[in-house]
Formats: structure tokens, C-alpha cells, sequence
């Protein structure tokens, strides 16, 4: 009897362990980045301070495997409370596991911007945006002048791109644009920075909900433009073979190509840019498309833009509540206001004071944020469709597939992945 | 004495014996109960659990419901598995050149060719590199604005996109994958060949054959279990390890050029959040591996026997 009392006991105290201990466990890809720690720790000291006696622990994860590992724990129930994650297909494929959190922190909630990549189908919220994602043409200056164009006035047209590319390819010093597609992400990135000025709004909204298709003139008019700029000699060889996030923003701030789809926050931002070049030597200019949508502007093409990463709070989390604010305190503008001045994100917070940061491209992208800001079409995507992408945009630049047999294939995918 | 005084030992005797004989079959299964099982827990559970998953819509956040054979016709239906069977086919097609390189390389070592231990040592060199480190190395090595291409144009000729294009990219994966692990196929060669009776080739050189007759009359004959051996871990090792080598190298591209069947399993279960599909995917690449295995080890067996 004292034995039955004993296990019950020890179940009991096993089972209560998460509660009673209040440890709070984050997952993300950043921990071990430097210049992300004054934020982890800002962000440890304001919940500990908040809730005496919880714990808030950020534990690190590997960034090419994160989402299967993420998926087979919490599969298997032992996911961490709070969840880092991207915004877009990643983050909507993940809702089913996590709490809403629309009427948990409304106030934080309306202070935000780029929530949409991270609302799933069923109109909530399960993810709050901490920074802003998205996509911006970065060039050298350098390069410009050598090329005999005026590194203060980058294209603002689509002739204007074509005829500096004309110009960058005729002095031969580098590539026009530069090329790195061998996991697929430059063709993604293609896909937004293509489609933000030649897609209205409504097709916008048509293609999250799978009524547009690869076929359709819009999608297919980017597939050939994709296939055009190769063969017109925009990009430097050996694309399909060159790593985007290992290489290609290295080679750029070498020199090796004159302008390079960049992003907003995290990685290939501004603040690499301007550190590694020279803030003299970078400028940025929001991507015209070849075609100009009827509810766009020719001469002011639209920044592909949302809700970057976020964090959300795990349904099986013993402690729901604190995982909740640990999220609130993890967005809040003075906590991430450390990111900001630290790594350089755009921030989705509004809370956030960016004025302090003496640098000439923030200022121009948070100036092009308020009057810019287009849907980013790729982040709109199914993850299966931008799988098949990656695969069809290789063959496609390789000349080994035709845009007719490309889009086929994609609206194969499209039609499983988003069921009309 | 008559039948009746017998019969009471005797069944005493079998009851002895049969007794004995489940004692010892206890023993037996004790002994043997550890390692079944670690096998029941690790190996047949997650088996029979996996095949569960894979008739199921399950996602990562979603138990999902049963859908029957759904997955496995949605494979049938699926180009890219399609096309990660037909460049497994071609990777089995190779496994022949797998096997007879470290053959050949053990057989010039054991003919006591000059710097034999260092040959030996540098043939195992790459085996003991994890695939990422070689795959990283050769990703280097084989980029377009690599090491390799620079020597090409110093000589006058092309620069080819070796990983980036369809037509290089399997098979200079394949020629990788084939340097990283030849040595452990010619430290096995060697130990087969420390095994060849000397007498028998000494008998042979006595008759007066040449040596291309020794080799291929008197020691690849004694050596024919070891080469089936090499041929049924080789298959198995190239249908199933290289995922690390593929990640790093080409990402599984251009297209599908060296996506193989564990390389898409890892994608519906790690990028597209179809742990089912990824499960029923697996399914069959083990009946595929298995009935591989099965076919090669009944061919062994069947040779042994004769």
C-alpha cells in the first residue's frame, strides 16, 4: 500500500514538474548569434522580472533542419512552449499545434505590421510578428559608375533595368544580377520581386487562395521573364551550383555582381551591405516587373513585404499562459528594440524607434514601407508549390524544360496543395 | 523383461529430455531476450508504426484520418518520386564499377606494389571524412568558379557547371560517393585476400598459368563471398546513405537529377509537413531495399551451396 502511494506520488509530482518548475522553453534558430544576444537577454530579465520564480530558456536550433525537427517533437508531444518560425508557408503549415492568439494580446497585436503571413486560413493569428520580411534590389555603386551610370539613380522602370543591365554586361567588370538557385530560393525570391508591380491586387489575393495559376498569363509571364533574363546574360554562370545564403551575399559584396535580391531583416539586409561594402557604396530600389498591373504605378514599383519571424505558443504548453507572455514581451518595442539596433531587422512592431539608426537605406526602405507594401507572392505560396518551383526554375534555367511544361507541372502541385 | 516393465522409464526418459529441452530453450530466449528486444522496440515497433502513419492524412500538428492506400497511389502519380526511383535504378547500375574499383585497387596492393602501406593508408583516407565535409569539399572543388574548373581553363578548355547541370550532376555525385568509400570496400577486399590459399595459387603457378588465369581462375573464385558480400552492403549503402552526401553537394538538383528516394522522404516529411506521405514513401523504398537484399543473399547462399 505504502509502495501504490509512493508511485502515485512520484506520478504526480512528475506530471505537475513542468507547472511547478514554470520554465518557459523557446525554440530558434538565432540564439547562438551574436548580435541577437542583448535581445535574448533583455528578453530573459523582463520575463523573470515579470513572473518571479519562471524561467525563460531560448534554446538554440539548427537552422537547415529546424522545421522537421520541430515537426517530429511536436508530432511526439515534446515540442517547446514558445515556437520560433518564418512567416508564410512555414508558420501556416504549423497552426494545428498552436493557441490563437488574436484575443490573448489584442493591445500588442494592434500595434503590428506583417501579420498576414503568419494569419492562417481560418482568418487567426498564431504567430506574432517580431520583424518584417522582405525584398529589395541592392546594388554597388561602385560598379555603377564604372559602368558609366549614376550610382545616385537606380531603375525605377522596367526599360531602365534593362538598359543598366545593357550597360553593366557591356563593361564586363561582373554580372548584372547575381544568381544563386541551387536550393531553389532564388527563384522565390524572383517570383515576389516580379510579381509586386505586375499583379493587381486582386490577383494577389487570388493567388493565396489558389484561384490563379502557374498557367494563367500573369504567373507564366514571370516563368518566361525568369527564363529571358538568363538567356539575355543578366546573371553570372554557374547559378544552379552556387548556395544563396552560404555564398552568393559574399560574392555580391566582393563585387562579383552589380545588384542582388536582397532581403529586409536577418540576413542580406542593409546592415550586412553597408558593413561589409561601404554605406557609401550600397543603394537600394525596390524591383520593377516588365509589366505594370492596372492598379500600380509605372516609375514606383512596390516592396514585396510582411511579417518576417514570429513566435507562437504551443497548445500542448503546460503553461500556456506564461508562454503567451513570454511571446508579448519577446514583441515588445523596447525589448526588440535591441534587435533592431543590434542585427538591423525592420521591425513589425510600430512601437519600435527607428529614427536613431544613421543609415541611408533603412530610411529609404522605412519610408517605402508605408506607401509600397505589396503582398510577398512567394510567401503566399503552398510549401509544396515552391518545393516544385525550386526544381522547375533549375530545369528552366538550365533550358531543359519548356515554361508551358514548367507551369504545367506547378499547377499539378498547386491544384493538391490548394484544392478549390 | 516385457514391453510393460519398459514403458515407465522410458517416458520418464523423454519427459527428462523434454524438460531439459525447454529449460534449455529458456535459457536460450533469456539470453537472447536483450537484443530481441531492442530489436522489437527499435526496429519492428516503429516499422509497423510508420506503415500505420503512411495510411493515414497525418501532418506534424494533425493525428489525420485513415485515407487507406491513398499515399502509395499518390507515389505511383508523383513525378519526382518518379524520377528519384529512375536515378535510384541508375545509382544500382553503378554499383558494379563500386565494387571492382577497391577489387582492383586491393589486388595491386596485395600484388606488393612499391609504397603499399601508404597507398593502403591514403585509399581509406576519405572513409573516415562524415559525407557533409566531402560533400562541402567537392562543392568547392566542382563549383563553377572551383579549383577544378580553373584547371580545365588553364589547359585551354571549358568550364562546365559539373553540379548545376542534369547531365554531370548524377554521375559526378556518383564518382564522389564512389572516392569517399572505395577504401572500406578495399580494406574488406584485403581481408578476403589474406584468406586465399597459397598453396593452391602456388599449384597454379607450378602448372604454369599466367597471371590474369591465377587471379581469375583460382583466387576471384575463393574470393566469391566476399565480393557478394561487397555487392549487398554497397546496394544497400547506395540506396540508403546518400542523403548527407546529396544535401550538401546539389540539394537534390537541377531539378531532380540526384534527388533519390531518401532525399524526397526527407522533404515531404521535413520541408512539405506530410509526415504520411513521407512515411508511406519509406515504405517503399524498405520493400525496394529488402526484396533487393533478399534476391542478392538467396543468390549467395544458392552459390555456396553449389
Amino acid at each position: 500500500m505504502h509502495q501504490l502511494k509512493l508511485a502515485a506520488a512520484i506520478t504526480a509530482l512528475l506530471t505537475a514538474s513542468p507547472a511547478l518548475a514554470q520554465e518557459i522553453v523557446v525554440w530558434d534558430v538565432n540564439v547562438d548569434s551574436p548580435s541577437h544576444a542583448t535581445y535574448y537577454d533583455s528578453a530573459k530579465a523582463a520575463f523573470e522580472a515579470a513572473h518571479p520564480g519562471a524561467t525563460l530558456t531560448f534554446l538554440s536550433q539548427p537552422d537547415g533542419e529546424y522545421y522537421t525537427l520541430l515537426g517530429t517533437a511536436l508530432a511526439s508531444k515534446t515540442g517547446p512552449d514558445v515556437i520560433w518560425a518564418n512567416g508564410g508557408a512555414q508558420a501556416k503549415a504549423l497552426v494545428g499545434g498552436l493557441i490563437p492568439l488574436d484575443d490573448k494580446l489584442p493591445d500588442l497585436i494592434a500595434k503590428l505590421v506583417g501579420t498576414s503571413a503568419f494569419t492562417a486560413s481560418d482568418g487567426k493569428l498564431y504567430f506574432i510578428p517580431t520583424t518584417l520580411q522582405g525584398h529589395v534590389v541592392y546594388y554597388n555603386k561602385r560598379l555603377y559608375e564604372n559602368a558609366g551610370l549614376d550610382p545616385e539613380a537606380p531603375p525605377t522602370t522596367w526599360a531602365e533595368v534593362t538598359s543598366m543591365c545593357d550597360a553593366i554586361k557591356a563593361k564586363g567588370e561582373a554580372a548584372c544580377f547575381m544568381m544563386a538557385n541551387k536550393e531553389g530560393y532564388e527563384a522565390e525570391f524572383f517570383l515576389s520581386e516580379m510579381a509586386n508591380q505586375s499583379l493587381t491586387a486582386q490577383q494577389q489575393a487570388d493567388w493565396l487562395a489558389g484561384k490563379l495559376h502557374w498557367s494563367d498569363p500573369p504567373i507564366k509571364a514571370i516563368l518566361q521573364t525568369w527564363v529571358d533574363t538568363a538567356k539575355d546574360g543578366w546573371y553570372q554562370e554557374g547559378g544552379n551550383s552556387q548556395t544563396m545564403f552560404m555564398d552568393e551575399f559574399t560574392l555580391f559584396s566582393q563585387g562579383v555582381g552589380a545588384n542582388v535580391w536582397g532581403l529586409l531583416s536577418n540576413v542580406a539586409h542593409w546592415k550586412v551591405f553597408e558593413e561589409d561594402m561601404g554605406v557609401e557604396n550600397v543603394g537600394v530600389y525596390p524591383m520593377p516587373s516588365p509589366t505594370v498591373a492596372a492598379d500600380q504605378h509605372e516609375g514606383a514599383p512596390g516592396v514585396p513585404l510582411d511579417g518576417g519571424v514570429g513566435y507562437g505558443v504551443n497548445k500542448d504548453s503546460p503553461n500556456p499562459d506564461l508562454a503567451i507572455d513570454a511571446v508579448r514581451i519577446l514583441a515588445s518595442g523596447d525589448v526588440l528594440a535591441h534587435l533592431v539596433n543590434d542585427s538591423g531587422v525592420v521591425p513589425a512592431n510600430t512601437d519600435v524607434d527607428t529614427t536613431g539608426i544613421d543609415s541611408p537605406g533603412l530610411k529609404q526602405i522605412m519610408g517605402w514601407l508605408a506607401t509600397r507594401a505589396v503582398p510577398t507572392t512567394h510567401a503566399n505560396s503552398s510549401a509544396a508549390e515552391l518545393d516544385e518551383w525550386h526544381r522547375q526554375s533549375q530545369i528552366l534555367l538550365n533550358g531543359e524544360t519548356t515554361v508551358d511544361e514548367a507551369a504545367a507541372a506547378l499547377d499539378k502541385v498547386q491544384a493538391q496543395a490548394k484544392p478549390q | 523383461m516385457n514391453s510393460a516393465s519398459n514403458t515407465p522409464p522410458s517416458r520418464r526418459a523423454r519427459s527428462r529430455r523434454h524438460k531439459a529441452r525447454r529449460a534449455e530453450a529458456r535459457t536460450g530466449l533469456l539470453f537472447l531476450a536483450p537484443a530481441l528486444l531492442l530489436v522489437i522496440v527499435f526496429r519492428i515497433f516503429p516499422l509497423g508504426w510508420g506503415f500505420l502513419i503512411s495510411l493515414t492524412d497525418a501532418t506534424s500538428t494533425d493525428p489525420g484520418s485513415f485515407i487507406g492506400a491513398g499515399n502509395y497511389l499518390r507515389a505511383l502519380d508523383d513525378p519526382n518520386f518518379r524520377a528519384s526511383i529512375a536515378n535510384a535504378v541508375v545509382i544500382l547500375l553503378s554499383v558494379p564499377a563500386f565494387v571492382t574499383i577497391p577489387l582492383l585497387l586491393a589486388i595491386l596492393i596485395d600484388q606488393g606494389v612499391p609504397g603499399r602501406t601508404f597507398f593502403r593508408s591514403v585509399y581509406f583516407l576519405p572513409t573516415v571524412l562524415s559525407s557533409v565535409i566531402i560533400g562541402s569539399i567537392f562543392s568547392v572543388v566542382l563549383g563553377f568558379r572551383g579549383s577544378f574548373n580553373a584547371m580545365l581553363q588553364l589547359l585551354g578548355l571549358p568550364a562546365v557547371d559539373w553540379l548545376g547541370q542534369s547531365a554531370t550532376a548524377l554521375p559526378v555525385t556518383l564518382a564522389i560517393q564512389s572516392w569517399s568509400t572505395f577504401g572500406m570496400g578495399v580494406l574488406i577486399f584485403l581481408a578476403g585476400l589474406s584468406t586465399v590459399s597459397r598453396d593452391t595459387v602456388e599449384a597454379a603457378r607450378l602448372e604454369g598459368a599466367r597471371m590474369w588465369q591465377i587471379w581469375w581462375h583460382v583466387i576471384i573464385p575463393q574470393l566469391r563471398p566476399i565480393i557478394e558480400f561487397s555487392v549487398v552492403i554497397t546496394t544497400i549503402g547506395l540506396l540508403t546513405s546518400m542523403f548527407g552526401l546529396i544535401y550538401v553537394l546539389t540539394a537534390g538538383g537541377p531539378g531532380t537529377a540526384t534527388t533519390v528516394p531518401e532525399y524526397l522522404i526527407w522533404i515531404a516529411q521535413g520541408r512539405l509537413n506530410m509526415p504520411a506521405y513521407a512515411a508511406a514513401l519509406s515504405m517503399i523504398l524498405f520493400c525496394i531495399t529488402g526484396v533487393l537484399a533478399f534476391l542478392q543473399i538467396r543468390m549467395m547462399s544458392r552459390n555456396t551451396n553449389v
